[in-house]
């Protein structure tokens, strides 16, 4: 009687009730939506603690260019010759970048201000990255989809999400063109798998032009062009060779190839660089293998095909090693550069190369960065290859090999980190969902079992076996719902250490520092912007500025003002020069300072503030460096008994170079701590030596307010003597 | 088949029938390798009689694979690199002030970066245990088994698992006080 009451108001719900399978969905587009937006919000920490700005040295230059291609069009951009930085070499930008960031940012850009929205191009490139991060949480379902099944990719898409080892190049106001590259990464590799499991000549073009983005967003294009002809290699050992796979791979490596020659900064480097060859060795291959399933099929004879196999085979790999052999013995094909050789060789960079030695990114990675980076992923990865290798297709040997290679890499190289990420999460996904859907199997299989051991007529091995289990079955309910909650309790410790580790270490905009006062309150260091900011007012508009190069971006993009080297490293001599410039004696260095036209000096100093990534930290890779080419500068001047030193106990040729000059100057005088004497350097924690500071052909210009940064004005040389 | 070819058809030819006679020398004609050798050394040499077996090239299983697998993602994971290149030293060492007794300190103290060796080689073993401990589990709920051993892999798997947790744990504790 109760319905008939309520007839309507239970008719509308009914009407509302959805079926098993609307209810999935629904389930599944709700937990992808949710997920988008806090992969977005997650990244939003520095813009919601200090202002929408952009962060560390390299995104200022991608948003010079940014603002370049905005102001002036594709085709100044394209051709752009920049006489502002690289005093007085200049740079040609348009050959040497990669533009995928920057045509997207100015794409969203343009489609934000066709819909009316009048936003700053600034804004669009602070947070560019985390839209491509939610669009990789998007991708990475899918690709969780083909692998394993939809359970696996969201799980997938959860992980991506929140996974540090990517909000680490991919939070707001890190404009990189990591940020961008992974989501073309994925994406390939995506469409790459998607193509080989149905053989379709639409999903092949596709990711040949997904691979056409990631050669246009990163240098990084590298792992695909050798990744996938890996993985084409191991399904043909493995004997998985199939049409699929042909049209897949063929159309993928020709057009990708043609559409990457396109980007200037790559060129022709697919048929001539050695890095590049594998995938055309893997092509050769891919033909000799159809021409030999051709002739099979031609052929009845099965002795006859075996004598022919063998001789084809033999043919086949002499030609290619001869041709191989030919070409870098003419040096048509270069070998492996350094960057690249020094992943095969660890130890190669660090006897001969200072420049790539020196960045902090590429050295090897400790445990407690994997750790930082992946928390419990770390041990749900060889799960997830386990299951991987339990259920072996097409796909999951991709995933499997994308994860190890990718894995090698990040142990050699911190900052490859991020590109083992995805396949971790893919990985780990596979063993939370595959160990998921086990034990809710158990909790759901006692209804059943009962059921149809008491209706259907089963053998009498199968009946007991089900009698065992229904004895076994309160135990075995119970331990499915504890192990879930366990399961339950380590993703929500994931979820935790992402947002603090987050928060604390992955938000901070290395452009503007941040510390604890006494009292525990925040104190902000604003120092950089007001000197860059300094130099854009109060300097002439064409003054040039030597500093060290890691300064360079940022000089030229705030301060507006030609620098001599910058970030983008790509002379070593002129770098060289600099560095021998900061470590000579002031006499030697004015003579190099004229002959570049310098006219200001920038050195980046933290003894008052105890700030530890300065100048004086970073001198002794100046030295190598500038010893590296000019054999006058000898390390060992710089060093007492092997130990680098600023006290009085420090070599003398350290107490009067040029940059002990300048970041010293003035610094005896300065009371630094509570009960320490005058010329307290707090980031070295010792006294100084050489208090007494005179400076004969330079004179000081500014000095921020918490001394982070000193500039210099270079004197004009004495009109009489 | 496993003798090469040129050594193969004399023998062939010599102990087969006719219908291998007819396969032999079909085989004899195809090869131009087989012509050219039967003329320059074989003609006045004498390949002696030797029962040789080309290397047979099986794949591995896949859990050959798996297991070898496991060996290097443990060598990765515990900063194996990090270790011949950087070269730390084996578990740190402090100096207790009051009694003035070297105490071994065993996670480097202050970054992020960096490890002793023995702190990664532990802990990269125990990630790989926690590995296992999800590998037991699911063997565990495999049907196929006696009762006694899915019991005693569903308890090697859950402490495995927990066991994997506790450099997570232990870490949390120290990176605080990086921090603040």
């Amino acid at each position: 009687m109760a319905t008939v009451t309520n007839t309507p108001v239970s008719d509308l719900l009914k009407s509302f009730k959805l079926k098993t399978k609307q209810q999935e969905l629904l389930i599944r587009v709700s937990i992808l939506c949710l997920v988008y937006i806090l992969a977005f919000i997650i990244r939003l920490f520095s813009v919601l603690r200090y202002e929408s700005m952009i962060h560390e040295f390299d995104p200022y230059f991608n948003y010079r260019t940014t603002l370049y291609l905005t102001q002036n069009g594709f085709y100044d951009f394209w051709n752009w010759f920049d006489y502002e930085s690289w005093y007085p070499l200049g740079r040609i930008i348009g050959g040497t970048l990669y533009p995928g960031l920057m045509v997207t940012a100015v794409l969203i850009y343009r489609i934000l201000h066709f819909l009316r929205f009048a936003v700053h191009i600034r804004e669009v490139c602070v947070l560019t990255a985390p839209f491509f991060a939610s669009n990789t949480t998007l991708v990475a379902y899918f690709f969780g989809k083909e692998i394993w099944d939809t359970g696996a990719g969201l799980v997938a898409a959860i992980l991506i999400a929140i996974c540090p080892g990517y909000i680490s190049r991919s939070v707001a106001g890190s404009y990189d063109n990591e940020g961008v590259a992974i989501f073309a990464l994925l994406f390939t590799f995506y469409l790459f798998v998607k193509a080989v499991n149905t053989g379709s000549l639409a999903w092949s073009l596709a990711s040949a032009f997904g691979y056409f983005y990631m050669v246009s967003a990163w240098g990084g294009y590298v792992f695909i062009i050798n990744l996938i002809p890996l993985y084409v290699l191991v399904l043909l050992i493995t004997g998985r060779y199939s049409m699929r796979l042909y049209i897949a791979y063929n159309c993928m490596y020709v057009l990708g190839m043609l559409l990457a020659m396109q980007i200037r900064f790559v060129g022709f480097q697919h048929v001539q660089s050695g890095e590049h060859m594998a995938a055309m060795g893997v092509f050769f291959l891919m033909q000799v293998f159809y021409f030999l399933d051709w002739v099979k099929h031609m052929l009845s004879d099965t002795k006859l095909f075996q004598a022919f196999l063998r001789i084809t085979v033999t043919c086949a790999v002499a030609v290619g090693t001869i041709a191989l052999g030919l070409g870098m013995l003419s040096g048509y094909i270069s070998p492996w550069t350094g960057r690249f050789y020094s992943l095969l060789d660890p130890t190669y960079a660090k006897d001969h190369i200072p420049i790539i030695a020196s960045v902090s990114e590429h050295q090897p990675t400790a445990w407690s960065s994997f750790m930082f980076d992946y928390h419990i992923l770390l041990f749900l990865f060889p799960a997830g290859l386990y299951f991987c290798f339990k259920r072996l297709s097409d796909a999951t040997i991709f995933i499997v090999m994308y994860g190890l290679t990718s894995m090698y890499f990040a142990g050699v190289m911190v900052r490859l980190i991020l590109v083992a990420t995805p396949a971790v999460c893919l990985i780990s996904a596979i063993a939370v969902s595959a160990t998921v859907k086990n034990l809710t199997v158990l909790l759901r299989s006692k209804n059943k079992g009962v059921l149809t051991g008491s209706t259907k007529g089963s053998s009498s091995s199968k009946a007991s076996s089900k009698a065992l289990l229904d004895q076994s079955q309160p135990f075995q309910k119970n331990g499915a719902i504890a192990l879930l909650f366990g399961a339950f309790y380590l993703l929500s410790k994931y979820a935790t250490h992402c947002t603090w580790v987050t928060s604390e270490a992955y938000s901070s905009p290395s452009i503007v520092l941040a510390a604890r006062g006494a009292h525990g309150n925040r104190v902000i260091f604003d120092d950089y912007r007001e000197a860059y900011f300094w130099l854009r007012q109060n300097t002439p508009a064409d003054a040039k500025v030597m500093s060290w190069w890691d300064y360079g971006y940022q000089i030229t993009a705030m301060g507006n003002r030609t620098v001599i080297v910058d970030n983008n490293t790509w002379n070593n001599t002129h770098i060289a020069t600099v560095g021998r410039a900061m470590s000579s004696y002031e006499d030697e260095a004015i003579e190099i300072m004229r002959s570049l036209d310098v006219d200001y000096v920038l050195v980046v100093f933290g003894g008052v503030t105890g700030y530890s990534s300065d100048d004086i930290n970073k001198f002794l890779w100046m030295v190598r460096i500038g010893g590296g080419v000019f054999p006058v500068i000898k390390e060992p001047d710089y060093l007492v008994n092997g130990e680098y030193r600023v006290d009085k106990g420090a070599a003398p040729k350290m107490l009067n170079c040029l940059m002990y000059k300048l970041c010293y100057y003035r610094f005896g005088e300065m009371l630094t701590e509570y009960g320490k004497p005058p010329g307290y350097d707090r980031a070295r924690g010792v006294e100084i030596g050489n208090k007494d500071i005179k400076l004969e052909h330079l004179e000081e210009a500014f000095t921020t307010s918490n001394w982070i940064v000193r500039i210099y004005k270079v004197k004009p040389p004495n009109n009489r003597w | 088949m496993s003798q090469k070819i040129r050594t193969a058809p004399k023998q062939d030819s010599q102990s087969t029938g006719t219908i291998a006679v007819a396969d032999a020398s079909a085989q004899v004609s195809m090869d131009p390798f087989f012509h050219i050798l039967k003329l320059v050394p074989y003609s006045f040499l004498r390949p002696p009689r030797l029962r040789l077996k080309l290397p047979s090239f099986s794949l591995p299983s896949a859990m050959t694979v798996f297991s070898l697998i496991l060996l290097t993602y443990f060598m990765v994971v515990s900063g194996f690199i990090y270790d011949v290149i950087v070269e730390p030293p084996g578990i740190g060492s402090t100096q207790d002030p009051a009694t003035g007794a070297v105490r071994p300190v065993v996670f480097l103290p202050g970054r992020v970066n960096g490890h002793y060796i023995i702190e990664g080689l532990s802990s990269g073993f125990m990630f790989v245990l926690g590995g296992i401990g999800i590998v037991l589990l699911d063997l565990a709920l495999d049907k196929n088994r006696a009762r006694s051993i899915k019991v005693s892999y569903s308890i090697a798997g859950i402490s495995s698992v927990v066991i994997a947790y506790v450099p997570g744990y232990l870490y949390q504790s120290f990176e605080l006080k990086l921090f603040y």
